[in-house]
């Protein structure tokens, strides 16, 4: 712990060195732009810098990039390094670190943001025409500023995500972070950003009144995507309060519902599941088991095997989900999926009217049959006990094709090892003994969903 | 659908005569070319094809943005060629509304939103003239004179809405003023996006468009997710305060029922949108509690209606966002009044109207009267179980037809 404490200090102190390092640089080489446009620009990158918002699982590159190169464009190629080196010396310290008292992440983030934007202004100046040139811009000038804010996102991107990766894993001490993974799909959207930031900052020379309704477009859109955030946290919140509601009635099966989530969006990033699509698929295995909610409460925790009647009662189950969602519009997909998670991969077993018999079953289906079987073997249930995930895994493989699909079962093999988690439990190496434990059990879809 | 009078159906056709009276008009006046006129006014018509859905389930068109480009773009640093932009706009919202008449929605809407955007664009670039005209010389001048005008024309525009609506759904005035404000970042943003496109226009011609339009797209996408996230949020409450029905602990519909009907009488009532929203979802979740009836160790110990408010508070506490739903739902309940004690002051107006909104639909639904006996059920409760107030609304959504009280069996 306290060579892990030592080692932040170490990682702030040296990142805010190289920032201010390379500010002194750009104060001693380069001038310092007019107040005037270097105000208003500083307080929309703050601004900007200071409201990030997670939409669908992944932060969305933030806008503030374009409006640093804008800046920088604007200032002209003497003045650009040191006036965004400045502006991005003000960014990282927000009111929330200051609320909380944090230190080291904001001198962290201070360095390598400084950094980045001197570093992005110095690719962007060769690109600029001299700032005496300013009041004839012609068409190639725009084209060029922009294509070099462009570029010059690109390394703003790269030096900040390098640097980034390098702070989590000191900081966090996580591992098996991919550092580069990421890049790929960011290049897109940061040359977007850094054009789009080009002409912006271009067009002030041109018509300065343009500048504000720019910036005011962009607030709007922040205020807007504040407000699907919040609405998608609710979301998914009401839906976890009701699945804690649920599960209050179950002494034996608390948790599932959040690990089957878990497992499920395991499986589902190993399958390139992304954004919306992994959200989605999250909010089915939170609801998969809804339709619970109406079963009477002796079933769920009677002890032993159901007989005929019950086991009849307990399918029905599957048939009340979709009663319940198939009048919601968004949730129709989802439903399939839910009613689908006792479906098998052949084809056979019962599920809702989403799935036809002979055919296989939706992949959303499948991981969610995985994830939920995987859960229900590694965890303790009212007739037995937790199994070891060895055990778990080598059964689900040899279901494997018959019962579940081989793809996802590999997806869930290949997730725990990326994790390095272990499920089940841990007393239980033999597998001898843990067919035993698990004896009186036909087959492993017999856990009650 | 309210019945459409001999009036509504003469309006348009004054208005579009109107329209081309206007247009002939300024064509005689200007000396700006036909050409550019018809391409602005062209791309104003096929502007309005396209929509941002705005919060109070409006959607603003983008005729608006190219609106209010026009006189920005025709015109000079002297202000702006009325009779020119007038010609853009008589002949723009002639063809939007021929365009919108063709793609066959609503009637009524189209043409009420037809008449009220040209005025409400004519007030718009008659204002940018007069202001930028007088703050002619000052370089931020034609900034400032366009968001002065567009803060009149979105002061004209909301209101208008409202008042034309008030006359057609009978909404309090209150509650549609508040809606419509509600709207103004989706307004902002298409204001705003044709400024910017009015005033680079003359420095960067098309390249605008490249300066323009990822903005807005950024802020479009947002609007289009947040409308879509709350249909969604709305759609979840609703199937999960369906579950006690489908387990057969509560009638079949009642959630539904209750919630229009509360809903009716919050509106009544002049609540504002956001209570209505709290009102919708604590109807709709009044009788969620009854999921504990499953436990049948609970039905052999015997329970009460409060307990049912009690459990139903308590799930619905487990969400993060619901905590105002959950006290209403632990509320809802109570009497207006014991005999001989006072009022309890602590029981807010919205758990009153969910009491009676589902006390009608159970003596509608569970003891087969008819709307008018459900109504004499009420003004018997009234000032003890049930508040006056509330029942004097009940009758008035019930007598105007504004909910369904047809009984479902």
């Amino acid at each position: 712990m306290k060579a892990q404490t030592r080692a932040r200090v170490l990682l702030a102190a040296l990142y805010t060195g190289v920032g201010l390092g390379v500010l002194l640089i750009a104060a001693l080489t380069r001038s310092f732009p007019p107040l005037m446009p270097w105000l208003p620009f500083a307080l929309v990158v703050v601004y900007l810098e200071w409201r990030s918002f997670e939409i669908n699982d992944h932060l969305i590159s933030s806008p503030s990039i374009m409006a640093i190169l804008a800046a920088a464009v604007a200032f002209g190629p003497e003045t650009a390094a040191l006036g965004v080196g400045v502006i991005a010396l003000l960014a990282p310290f927000r009111p929330v670190d200051f609320r909380e008292r944090r230190v080291v992440v904001p001198l962290v983030n201070l360095g390598q943001l400084v950094t980045s934007a001197v570093v992005a202004a110095f690719v962007l100046e060769p690109f600029l025409p001299a700032n005496d040139e300013w009041s004839n811009w012609t068409v190639r000038d725009f084209g060029l500023a922009a294509s070099g804010a462009a570029l010059a996102s690109l390394v703003y991107n790269a030096v900040n995500l390098g640097s980034v990766n390098l702070a989590v894993r000191v900081i966090y001490q996580q591992r098996n972070i991919r550092p580069w993974s990421r890049m790929g799909s960011m290049v897109p959207s940061s040359i977007l950003l850094g054009f789009m930031g080009g002409l912006v900052g271009a067009t002030y020379h041109v018509e300065p009144n343009v500048l504000p309704l720019v910036f005011g477009l962009l607030v709007v859109g922040y205020v807007g995507i504040g407000s699907y955030s919040k609405l998608r946290d609710a979301h998914e919140g009401t839906l976890r309060g009701f699945i804690k509601a649920l599960e209050a009635k179950d002494l034996y099966t608390r948790g599932h519902t959040e690990r089957v989530a878990y497992f499920a969006q395991l499986i589902g990033e190993e399958l390139n599941y992304r954004g919306t699509a992994l959200e989605r698929l999250r909010w089915a295995a939170l609801i998969h088991d809804v339709g619970k909610l109406a079963v009477p409460g002796e079933l769920i925790r009677k002890r032993g095997r159901l007989d005929d009647r019950e086991y009849e009662e307990l399918q029905r189950h599957a048939h009340m989900v979709e009663d319940i969602l198939a009048e919601v519009e968004f949730l129709r997909p989802m439903v399939q999926i839910a009613s689908g998670h006792h479906s098998r991969y052949d084809g056979t077993g019962y599920g809702g009217t989403g799935h036809t018999a002979g055919e296989p079953p939706s992949q959303e289906a499948c991981i969610l049959a995985v994830a939920d079987s995987f859960d229900a073997m590694t965890s303790t249930r009212s007739y037995r006990m937790a199994l070891t995930q060895h055990y778990a895994l080598q059964e689900l493989r040899s279901h494997s094709g018959t019962q579940f699909a081989p793809e996802v079962v590999d997806a869930l093999v290949r997730g725990l090892a990326r994790t390095g988690e272990r499920y089940g439990s841990p007393s239980m190496d033999s597998d001898v003994l843990a067919r035993m434990v698990a004896e009186g059990r036909a087959g492993v879809e017999a856990h009650h969903g | 659908m309210a019945e459409i009078s001999a009036r509504d159906q003469l309006q348009p056709v004054l208005w579009a005569i109107g329209m081309v009276a206007i247009f002939f008009m300024s064509i005689g006046v200007t000396d700006y070319g036909i050409g550019g006129i018809l391409v602005w006014a062209t791309i104003l018509a096929i502007g309005g094809l396209f929509e941002v859905p705005a919060k109070s389930g409006n959607r603003l068109s983008f005729a608006f943005a190219v609106a209010v480009a026009v006189p920005v773009v025709v015109g000079d640093s002297r202000g702006a060629d009325l009779a020119a932009v007038y010609c853009v706009y008589s002949a723009g919202y002639l063809g939007g509304w021929v365009l919108a008449r063709i793609g066959g929605k609503d009637g009524h809407d189209i043409d009420s939103a037809a008449i009220r955007n040209s005025l409400g664009a004519g007030l718009y670039a008659f204002t940018f003239d007069g202001l930028s005209a007088s703050m002619q010389g000052w370089e931020p001048g034609p900034l400032v004179a366009f968001a002065l005008a567009a803060v009149v024309w979105f002061v004209f525009e909301m209101g208008a809405w409202a008042l034309t609506s008030y006359g057609r759904d009978r909404l309090s005035l209150s509650y549609l003023a508040i809606l419509a404000f509600d709207d103004w970042p989706v307004s902002f943003s298409l204001y705003i996006v044709g400024a910017l496109a009015g005033f680079s226009w003359s420095a960067l011609g098309w390249w605008t468009l490249l300066v323009a339009l990822p903005p807005f797209a950024f802020a479009y996408i947002a609007f289009q997710r947040t409308a879509e996230a709350q249909s969604t949020y709305d759609q979840t409450i609703r199937a999960l305060s369906r579950i006690p029905e489908v387990a057969g602990l509560s009638p079949d519909g009642h959630s539904d029922r209750t919630a229009a009907m509360a809903v009716a009488i919050g509106q009544e009532l002049g609540m504002t949108p956001h209570e209505i929203q709290d009102v919708e979802y604590a109807s709709r979740m009044h009788d969620i509690g009854r999921i504990t009836l499953n436990e049948p160790n609970i039905l052999k110990a015997g329970f009460s209606e409060d307990d049912i408010a009690r459990w139903g508070s308590e799930i619905i506490s487990e969400a993060p966002y619901l905590s105002n739903v959950a006290a209403l739902v632990r509320l809802q309940h109570q009497p207006y009044r014991r005999p001989g004690e006072q009022k309890d002051p602590n029981v807010p107006l919205a758990a009153k109207i969910i009491r009676a909104s589902s006390a009608f639909d159970h003596a509608i639904n569970e003891m087969g009267f008819s709307p008018l006996e459900a109504l004499e059920v009420m003004h018997r409760g009234a000032a003890y179980d049930y508040d006056p107030d509330v029942v004097e609304a009940v009758r008035t959504v019930v007598d105007l037809g504004l909910v369904n009280t047809a009984p479902v069996r």
